[in-house]
């Protein structure tokens, strides 16, 4: 761990990015970005980073700091994917969340020329990204590091009903006191990330989109999202048998805890560790859903164990 | 000299804190267990006819009766019987005025989880009965408190209406950092003991909110629960532990399960047959009973149910820990309202 913190230290300088748009099969636009080790990488499985809807690559990188520049560190290639409606692919199509998983995650896939990949999903989005890797991702992922993916879904709380019945208009609530208040209670509740960066990540949200927001609403209703006759998200995580690490924060209002942990049960092929973070248990924070990626103390609390889990040899 | 140091001493053992008295008007019953444990079981009785089946208060582990009422504006009882329910506290055995372990008297220390719910609780449910002819009471359990009665009710446990569950965790293993240090910590007690945690609150509770530290939000949130609430709830509120509660509980930290002593009653696959109605109560930031292992005896239970977060995410006052739920300043609104609102409508 403490060698995994060193080389984290150091990769706080400027790095190369390449950027490609990748087209999924409806004709809407995929972005993904390509973060390459220098001379290295070779012999190591790259690493497929997919960020929670609204949020965007600055997630995983923001003012040369981040989980994508962690990972680089240690020679890892790593790609991360903004699927339509987030970051470059905004505003992109609305549609069903539906489309994410048959449409734009296998165009990732078949973008990515290496064999194998190793994935870190997050939120809500990371949960459709688990529900690929028995199907879209067949054969293609080593291990998984789930940040806050919600298993036993469910509405986390009236705050975040009363949003997506608004249609999702995260990037307008970030305008107003009362707005930004509501994203910090969702997003950083009593959060340690830098002032002025939790600004500039709030004034990042993406709008979800009206048809989006109501099909993560009718989600988190109904528990379980279908993804075509007798399939359905849940169905695909009960056949989940990668290697995972589960993160959860004690403060994450947009997916509480208690709605991500029961993927110990439903995936268990996959024997899910759980790392819970809390102040109690000297973690610099009870981490929320952003303060997961970005907070102040992030890079040992939360990438550290994720980048050394990633690390250790396939079962 | 020596009367100095005695008096210092006598005032850390209680805490250095004004111990509030209950009502006048309760009564207290002092029912037997089939062991020969008398326990102290107070009657909060409304003035008027009550508006419907009596509910009884369970405190939690390391904590007795004075949870559910601490003094006259943090109190659960009170509020109960000021909205028409009489209210009963219960202090397990080992807590409160309930009997402590007593060797010479047949009740030998050491006890685990399995004698509150097949021995403590319906001695005190017949209790209840024997006095109001009531029927069915609601329940309502803190913490352990909620986990006697979940174990109860799914090993066929009757005479409960309703019930609500505050902070009950049905599951404990969660890859906190906390969890191996308790793990060692349990090793190392002795079996046949009693964890002297009451006597270290009463020392710790002239000091408590001194300075903001992370054993602090262990337990609460101070802008919640005021410094001098939790100074009073170290200093009479808190009991000793059996080791072998502990011992149960290091169980179902190592293996997930929530299950008796031996390993033999599977509680939580019984609580599927459990058709009594309960809203379970979650607190966002509770750091003792995370809120994974809340909603894990939620999905457990059979239903009818109710899930209920508490957080400001969902209209509350204030954020809340653990013990926020029975004592913070806001949770009458945000707990006691909704719990009787839950209660009031059952059927």
């Amino acid at each position: 761990m403490i060698a995994v913190l060193a080389v984290l230290a150091l990769a706080q300088g400027q790095l190369e990015v390449s950027h490609r748009k990748v087209v999924a099969s409806d004709g809407a636009a995929v972005a993904l970005y390509r973060y390459s080790p220098p001379g290295r990488g070779e012999g190591q499985r790259p690493v497929l980073l997919i960020a929670d809807l609204g949020f965007g690559r600055q997630l995983f990188d923001l003012d040369g700091r981040g989980l994508a520049r962690a990972l680089v560190a240690r020679g890892r290639t790593v790609y991360v994917a903004e699927l339509r409606g987030q970051g470059a692919a905004a505003p992109g199509p609305d549609g069903e969340l539906v489309d994410l998983v048959l449409r734009d995650l296998p165009a990732v896939a078949r973008a990515i020329p290496e064999p194998t990949f190793d994935l870190v999903a997050h939120g809500w989005a990371g949960a459709l990204a688990l529900a690929a890797v028995p199907v879209e991702f067949a054969g293609r992922v080593g291990r998984v590091a789930a940040i806050a993916t919600p298993a036993d879904a469910d509405v986390p709380s009236a705050l975040v009903e009363k949003v997506l019945h608004a249609g999702g208009a995260l990037s307008s609530l970030a305008q107003d006191p009362d707005g930004r208040a509501a994203l910090e209670q969702l997003f950083a509740v009593r959060s340690t990330i830098p002032p002025r960066e939790l600004s500039t990540q709030l004034a990042l949200l993406g709008d979800l989109g009206p048809r989006r927001a109501r099909s993560l609403l009718r989600w988190m209703q109904r528990h379980d999202l279908e993804l075509g006759p007798g399939d359905s998200v849940r169905a695909r995580l009960s056949r989940l048998d990668r290697p995972t690490i589960l993160v959860l924060g004690l403060a994450d209002g947009w997916v509480g805890p208690e709605l991500a942990a029961p993927l110990r049960e439903f995936a268990p092929r996959a024997q899910v560790r759980i790392l819970s973070l809390s102040s109690a248990e000297l973690a610099a924070e009870d981490y929320g859903h952003l303060s997961l990626l970005r907070g102040a103390k992030a890079a040992r609390d939360v990438w550290a164990p994720i980048v050394a889990f990633l690390e250790e040899p396939l079962p | 000299m020596r009367v100095a140091l005695t008096a210092i001493a006598l005032c850390l053992a209680s805490g250095c804190v004004h111990v509030a008295p209950r009502p006048v008007a309760t009564e207290t019953y002092r029912p037997r267990t089939s062991d020969g444990y008398g326990l102290e079981l107070v009657r909060y009785r409304t003035p008027t006819l009550p508006k419907g089946p009596p509910v009884l208060l369970l405190h939690g582990v390391a904590a007795n009766s004075r949870n559910m009422d601490l003094d006259e504006g943090h109190s659960l009882a009170r509020w109960l019987v000021a909205h028409g329910r009489e209210a009963w506290t219960l202090s397990l055995r080992g807590t409160g005025s309930s009997d402590d372990p007593d060797r010479g008297s047949g009740r030998p220390p050491g006890y685990a989880f399995d004698v509150f719910w097949k021995d403590d609780l319906p001695t005190a449910l017949q209790e209840i009965e024997r006095v109001t002819h009531a029927g069915p009471v609601d329940f309502v359990g803190h913490s352990m408190g909620g986990l006697v009665l979940y174990a109860y009710l799914s090993q066929g446990g009757q005479g409960v209406h309703a019930a609500v569950t505050l902070g009950s965790p049905t599951r404990l293993d969660w890859g906190t950092r906390v969890e191996p240090v308790i793990e060692r910590f349990g090793a190392l007690v002795p079996v046949g003991f009693s964890i002297p945690t009451a006597f270290g609150a009463h020392l710790a509770a002239p000091f408590h909110g001194l300075a903001d530290a992370p054993l602090q939000r262990l337990f609460y949130e101070p802008s919640n629960t005021p410094v001098p609430v939790m100074r009073a709830l170290f200093a009479y509120g808190t009991a000793d532990i059996s080791s072998g509660v502990l011992e149960q509980f290091r169980g179902w930290m190592a293996t997930g399960r929530f299950a008796s002593a031996d390993g033999q009653l599977d509680f939580r696959a019984g609580l599927s047959q459990v058709h009594t109605p309960v809203l379970v109560v979650a607190a966002r930031l509770d750091h003792i009973a995370l809120t994974p292992g809340v909603r894990d005896g939620y999905r457990a239970l059979g239903g009818p149910k109710q899930w209920l977060l508490v957080c400001p995410a969902n209209g509350a006052g204030a954020e809340y820990g653990h013990m926020d739920l029975v004592v913070g300043d806001h949770a009458p609104h945000d707990v006691f309202t909704p719990l009787l609102n839950f209660l009031d409508a059952q059927p």
